[in-house]
């Protein structure tokens, strides 16, 4: 089997607690490159997945392939690869910054002492490098594991949920250094969230877990034209203004969601004519709005809308 | 294995760890310096300063209060990884499990070396401030007695260890402790020779050989016993941290 082409592949991936199935045979394929959003509800599987993968839980059956070779034997080579923060970005707290990534470039037996500068400057933390962990925010400390995790110049980042705690500001900052990071250096990012605008601003491919199945991955094109605006149009008929539009205006791409309610796909800019055109029929108007299916009403629509 | 050992060593820079070795290396030396007390015999002559006196009572100190010590800086080097919730990140990094564990034993291990050796250093120091000689196969007694406190006192870590991980805290090794040095206060006092088959009491052993007139002197006649009770202590408890080690799942750290 070739997937050089795949950093990351499961097989029927599935973790199992007693008699309750935590993760179910996912199946999950993350293409070198890619920014991965893994998205689901708080309590679906997406830190018990990324634990698995990270060889912190065992399986209960099923595989896991990094970097084209199975995690079986050669974890610690894939670790090597990888960077990871896993649900929460663990320090020794009586110890700076400075201290922190010293242990943890000691631990991956880097030489340089420089990166650590570097890395500090990246999450912009490097003003506040001696201070000790223990004093900083949640906020801070999540910049600190992102920078520990880029230490040692990883080919793959697992971040579960990396923007918990961060100011609007800092989320899009971070959000940007994906960006980049993806663009600049072609590291491949899996990203957990539950936010869902998280993960449509940054992810070119989203994996929807739900209650431990993956439910659908696709990319964002198709997420794009899965979650369309639309207009939507409350009548006094809908039968008639349906009729109407079709034969007026050429409207083809339409759906009466319920009585009353039409739910329009084209024709986006034109509403002041679609008014005026349903008016001179005889068919009361009663609203008139664009809307549309972002990815929340697509995931609750998936998800069957628990 | 060195570069993961100077990484735990590390981590205890700017810790309260090593007021916990002071604790011990204290009252060592505090009991140890009593024999430096001028002392004058029932015939008015002085008694000379008596180094085996002096190493004999930093041996008891370390034999009762040891138990405990030793066992809470296990306590805090296992479990704080799982308080602090560092676990996750350690077990991702590229190296086996039983590294770590290893590591961790041998950072126990130099503490447990410096809490005996720092009341070793006193008594050889005060020894020679005030004697100016030193009686060398007295001497020698003494580093005998405290490298086997050393080594004694070790067998019973991994147990300490076992404990602070399934417990994922220090809370039990603090019980283990305070049961365990209430347990060797009451042994030492009565000299008792079978108090050395309780694995945490071991380090007694040598302790004992070094007392003066007490009741019962001589080799002890539990020592083989003891030792096969320490030794399967050890090893048994060893395999139990390797294997919970290796294969517990790693949740949230705590």
């Amino acid at each position: 089997m070739i997937t050089l082409d795949y950093v990351l592949r499961t097989y029927h991936l599935t973790k199992r607690y007693k008699d309750k199935v935590v993760v179910h045979d996912l199946n999950m394929n993350i293409k070198a490159g890619d920014i991965y959003g893994f998205l689901g509800q708080n309590g679906a599987g997406k830190t018990t997945t990324l634990r698995m993968l990270m060889g912190l839980i065992r399986p209960s059956s099923g595989e896991i392939e990094l970097f084209g070779t199975g995690l079986n034997g050669n974890k610690n080579k894939a670790l090597e690869r990888i960077g990871a923060i896993i649900e929460y970005p663990g320090f020794y707290l009586n110890l700076s910054a400075v201290d922190n990534l010293g242990i943890h470039r000691r631990l991956m037996g880097m030489g340089n002492k420089e990166c650590m500068d570097e890395v500090l400057t990246t999450v912009g933390l490097h003003d506040a490098k001696h201070q000790k962990v223990k004093n900083y925010s949640l906020g801070m400390k999540q910049r600190l594991g992102i920078a520990r995790a880029l230490l040692h110049r990883p080919e793959l980042l697992i971040l579960d949920e990396p923007t918990n705690g961060l100011d609007p500001g800092g989320i899009k900052e971070i959000r940007q250094l994906f960006l980049d990071l993806a663009k600049q250096r072609g590291i491949t990012i899996i990203i957990s969230s539950h936010l869902l605008n998280e993960i449509e601003q940054v992810a070119n491919r989203v994996g929807i877990i739900h209650q431990g199945k993956l439910l659908e991955e696709i990319d964002h094109e198709t997420l794009q034209k899965r979650t369309r605006h639309y207009l939507e149009i409350k009548v006094t008929d809908e039968q008639r203004a349906a009729y109407v539009l079709e034969q007026k205006l050429g409207v083809t791409d339409y759906f009466v969601t319920e009585p009353g309610i039409l739910r329009l796909y084209e024709h986006l800019d034109q509403s002041t004519k679609i008014n005026l055109t349903l008016t001179n029929n005889g068919i009361g108007v009663k609203e008139i709005a664009l809307s549309g299916d972002n990815l929340e009403d697509y995931f609750l629509k998936i998800t069957g809308g628990e | 294995m060195f570069r993961v050992f100077h990484a735990e060593i590390m981590k205890l820079r700017k810790t309260k760890i090593y007021w916990l070795v002071l604790l011990g290396v204290l009252p060592a030396c505090l009991v140890s310096s009593m024999a430096l007390l001028p002392k004058i015999s029932s015939d008015g002559t002085p008694i000379d300063l008596d180094m085996q006196e002096m190493f004999y009572h930093q041996g008891m100190v370390l034999s009762v209060f040891g138990p405990a010590l030793f066992a809470l800086i296990t306590g805090y080097v296992v479990a704080r990884e799982y308080q602090e919730r560092t676990i996750n990140q350690l077990f991702s990094y590229p190296t086996s499990r039983t590294i770590f564990l290893i590591a961790k034993l041998l950072v126990v291990l130099s503490l447990i070396v410096i809490t005996v050796a720092l009341p070793f250093v006193f008594a050889i120091g005060s020894t020679l401030l005030i004697r100016h000689t030193l009686d060398i196969p007295v001497l020698w007694l003494g580093m005998k007695m405290n490298i086997m406190i050393c080594v004694l006192s070790f067998g019973a870590i991994p147990t300490a260890a076992a404990l602070s991980m399934v417990g994922k805290s220090i809370m039990p090794n603090a019980v283990l402790g305070v049961i365990v040095s209430l347990f060797a206060g009451i042994s030492e006092a009565k000299h008792s020779m079978s108090s050395i088959l309780f694995p945490w009491l071991t380090p007694y052993w040598p302790v004992r050989d070094l007392a003066q007139d007490i009741a019962q002197s001589g080799p002890n006649p539990y020592v083989i016993p003891a030792l096969t009770i320490l030794i399967l202590t050890f090893i048994i408890s060893l395999i139990f941290c390797i294997v919970y080690y290796n294969r517990a799942d790693v949740h949230s750290g705590t």
